[in-house]
């Protein structure tokens, strides 16, 4: 282990030190497993419970030069922001109904649907929800905080997004360095301000091919092709209303993965916190490699999730038939019959009902595996960070925030990422 | 001890390497010789670290001080010096919060079961007459968008129709406005919308053989309409689907969850609006001199045809309990047929033109 006190900082070489993650993807997967499996008794309230787990996992393997993270927030302060969320959420919505019924002119709310002020809501959340993720994250004995208005940032990003659509996602680079820097230069580690430093144009150059490729694909191929089957004399038939979507979403799931590989890259490289530099080694193929370890993972265990239904089918045929025909009972709506038939379709459903939970939560599985800790993995072990030595200058300060914004991200279902 | 340790004193992040003296009552932190911190044995706790680092804390300390230990030995001396190490991680109570999770869940039914009847119940009085019409808009069209959009409106056919409901309003006269539409529907079924829209359904007037059985049917519609059933039950609908809402909430998926949730709680009236609402209609048609039991043998008769239940007796089992009550009320002095011969036959094409 090397020391280095506080008196050596000064003009020294930038060296750079890699970060690296350690965690063990059984242990991850164990997490993951016991965790959803905890949800179906739990009626999802397990959520809580697994999200810190997979976090506390996470944050513990991530090391700086073998330094590591740790993540202090607790699964009890997500459950109780799930209840302030719902204390919030709850009069809003009736509030809402309440007005649209008052109001006389039939038009008066489209205009401000629910759905915008949950979109509002959103930004505010996702930003509340960072600060309460940065105050949780301790390094070095000393946590990260924020500053900053949720408002003032659910402001600019309502602004950006209305710029990113009315370009059609030209201005999306330019907005995610402006949200970026607010973000970070509202971070701190200790009395160390954050910032950063990627620019829009630096993102616009590395991405605009995406970009393009991906309004060409979307816009042109169905075109094209419309008018290729025009000339074949078939424009309405079945290939003509299948074959574009089907293009259009292998093009998205081809071009998903780089386009945020580009922008992870980005994003990690413009991180400072003073002296404190960071650069990033991550390749696209990284994130594409994960994506299909994904989509290949799900296929798989959607087919051995039917064939195993469809084996113990046909093993257990004689005791399940029954059952069926009792269930069927139920489309003819005759009252006796279907009072017969209780036993049966209360099996039938109950089964039916935990297979298909079953079948989500092991897809929700794969998806947190290789999305969550995946991405994760690939992301941190990309990165160097120079000027290491900086650190030792940041003095502890900022508090633990509160966690409304977890809780309305968990209300609304919205992705605040782990 | 050798340097095997890191410690950050919570203050800076200042890396310090230090010795570990390990005594009876404490774990003494030293950096180059000179004594910095002493942690008593019982209050160090461990925390989240990557394998091979044991990460202590002091417990009840207000700062973030950590103390990483990498030597293999010293974390073994440590761990035999500390007795209280795994205290700050106690085993997390799996069954307790199943518990709480089912307490939760159990109080959601008992207020969707017990609750939320009473207060749609004590609610719907207190609704104005024009947000319950705005309401039934809203429903409206999302019936129009279900059922089809296609109202029919032959003109002698709506004659008919608008003389009948003339009749069915005049023996009450308090009785609200009421708007009666035949909607093009092969299933035969009436329902009634809050605010007082009524829409017969094209199969029911096909399967009808005589005005008082369409009559009687109208007249229980508007017997739900009276008393505000339909505004009850979307009240009604609207709080148990948000409150299981809230129970289902991140499981995915849960939609389909909600909805079975829901067709179990709300597919139909009570028992009790039936009872009324067959209450209204029997006052109403003996009133105007006819029989009420005309109703009760066209459902019968359909529900002898079909092998299937068709929605409206679904949800308006025809017991016998109902029959009876029906077959009770005779007008003491029988009235003017409600329609003439020519009306009726009218009425039953509605649907034929336009
Ligand atoms: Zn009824």
């Amino acid at each position: 282990m090397t020391t280095s006190l506080a008196s050596t900082i000064g003009p020294a070489v930038p060296e750079a030190v890699p970060m690296s993650f350690s965690g063990r993807g059984r242990e991850f997967l164990k997490i993951l497993i016991a965790g959803s499996l905890f949800q179906i008794p739990t009626f999802g309230f397990y959520r809580f419970w697994l999200i810190t787990k997979m976090r506390r996992h996470l944050w513990s393997n991530t090391q700086v030069a073998g330094e590591a993270f740790e993540y202090a927030g607790t699964a009890k302060e997500l459950l109780i922001g799930f209840f302030i969320a719902l204390a919030v959420l709850t009069p809003l919505y009736l509030a809402y109904f309440i007005l649209g019924l008052m109001l006389e002119e039939k038009h008066a709310l489209a205009s401000i649907p629910l759905v915008i002020v949950m979109y509002v809501l959103a930004h505010f959340g996702s930003y509340r929800a960072r600060r309460y993720r940065a105050t949780r994250t301790i390094f070095r004995g000393m946590r990260f905080w924020m500053t900053g208005k949720g408002w003032a940032y659910a402001g600019r990003a309502i602004l950006w997004d209305l710029a990113t659509i009315l370009t059609l996602g030209l201005a999306l680079p330019w907005a995610s360095a402006s949200l970026e820097r607010y973000r970070m230069r509202h971070t701190f580690f200790g009395t160390l301000q954050g910032d950063f430093t990627g620019s829009g144009w630096t993102l616009f150059k590395r991405g605009v091919w995406v970009w393009a490729l991906g309004i060409v694909l979307v816009v042109g191929l169905p075109v094209g092709f419309a008018a290729f089957l025009h000339k074949q004399g078939d424009p309405a038939g079945l290939w003509a209303n299948l074959t574009p979507p089907f293009i259009i979403l292998l093009a998205f799931l081809a071009l998903w993965p780089i386009a945020m590989a580009i922008f992870a890259r980005w994003q990690l490289e413009g991180i400072r916190f003073g002296e404190v530099t960071v650069s990033s080694q991550l390749r696209k193929r990284a994130f594409v490699g994960v994506f299909l370890k994904l989509i290949f993972s799900s296929l798989a265990f959607m087919i051995c999730f039917g064939l195993g239904i469809a084996l113990v089918g046909f093993i257990f045929k004689q005791q399940i038939l029954p059952l069926l025909v009792e269930f069927n009972t139920v489309f003819t709506h005759d009252s006796e019959l279907v009072r017969e038939s209780m036993p049966g379709i209360a099996t039938v459903v109950v089964v039916a009902a935990l297979l298909y939970l079953v079948l989500l939560l092991g897809l929700g599985v794969i998806q947190r595996y290789f999305i969550g800790r995946g991405l994760w993995a690939v992301m941190v072990n990309s990165v160097s960070v120079a000027n290491l030595p900086a650190l030792d200058a940041a003095v502890a300060a900022g508090q633990p925030s509160g966690v409304l914004g977890e809780g309305l991200a968990d209300a609304l279902d919205f992705n605040v990422g782990l | 001890m050798a340097d095997a340790a890191i410690f950050y004193d919570g203050l800076s992040a200042r890396r310090r390497a230090v010795s570990i003296r390990i005594t009876s009552s404490s774990l003494d932190v030293e950096e180059a010789g000179q004594w910095i911190a002493s942690w008593p044995v019982g209050k160090v706790r461990r925390a989240d670290a990557p394998e091979g680092v044991l990460r202590l804390v002091l417990q009840d300390e207000p700062g973030l001080a950590r103390l990483d230990i990498f030597d293999g030995a010293l974390q073994s001396a440590v761990q035999a010096a500390c007795p209280r190490l795994h205290a700050s991680n106690p085993k997390e109570k799996i069954g307790r919060i199943v518990l709480w999770s089912a307490a939760a869940a159990a109080s959601i039914v008992l207020c969707v079961l017990f609750l939320v009847p009473v207060v749609a119940e004590r609610m719907t009085p207190l609704v104005p007459a024009s947000w319950e019409k705005r309401l039934g808009q809203a429903v409206d069209n999302q019936i129009r968008l279900i059922v089809g959009d296609k109202i029919c409106s032959d003109p002698q056919g709506s004659a008919a129709l608008a003389s009948l409901t003339a009749r069915l309003r005049s023996s009450n006269p308090a009785a609200e406005e009421i708007d009666i539409q035949v909607l093009d529907s092969r299933v035969p079924n009436a329902i009634t919308l809050p605010g007082g829209k009524i829409y017969l359904f094209r199969a029911l007037l096909e399967k009808a053989e005589a005005p008082d059985e369409i009559a009687g049917v109208l007249a229980h519609e508007m017997g739900h309409a009276h008393h505000r059933d339909s505004l009850r039950k979307l009240i009604q609908t609207g709080g148990s689907s948000y409150l299981f809402g809230l129970l289902f909430g991140d499981v995915t998926g849960s939609g389909a969850l909600v909805f079975m949730s829901r067709m179990l709680v709300d597919n139909a009236y009570s028992r009790d609006a039936e009872r009324a609402a067959d209450a209204f209609a029997g006052q109403t048609m003996t009133d105007l001199g006819r029989s009420s039991a005309a109703m009760a043998h066209l459902l019968k008769r359909i529900e002898g045809n079909e092998s299937k239940l068709p929605a409206f007796l679904s949800t308006h089992p025809v017991t016998d309990e109902r029959l009876k009550v029906l077959e009770r009320l005779v007008p003491r002095e029988q009235g003017a047929p409600l329609l003439t011969n020519q009306e009726w036959r009218a009425l039953k094409e509605i649907c034929k033109t336009s």
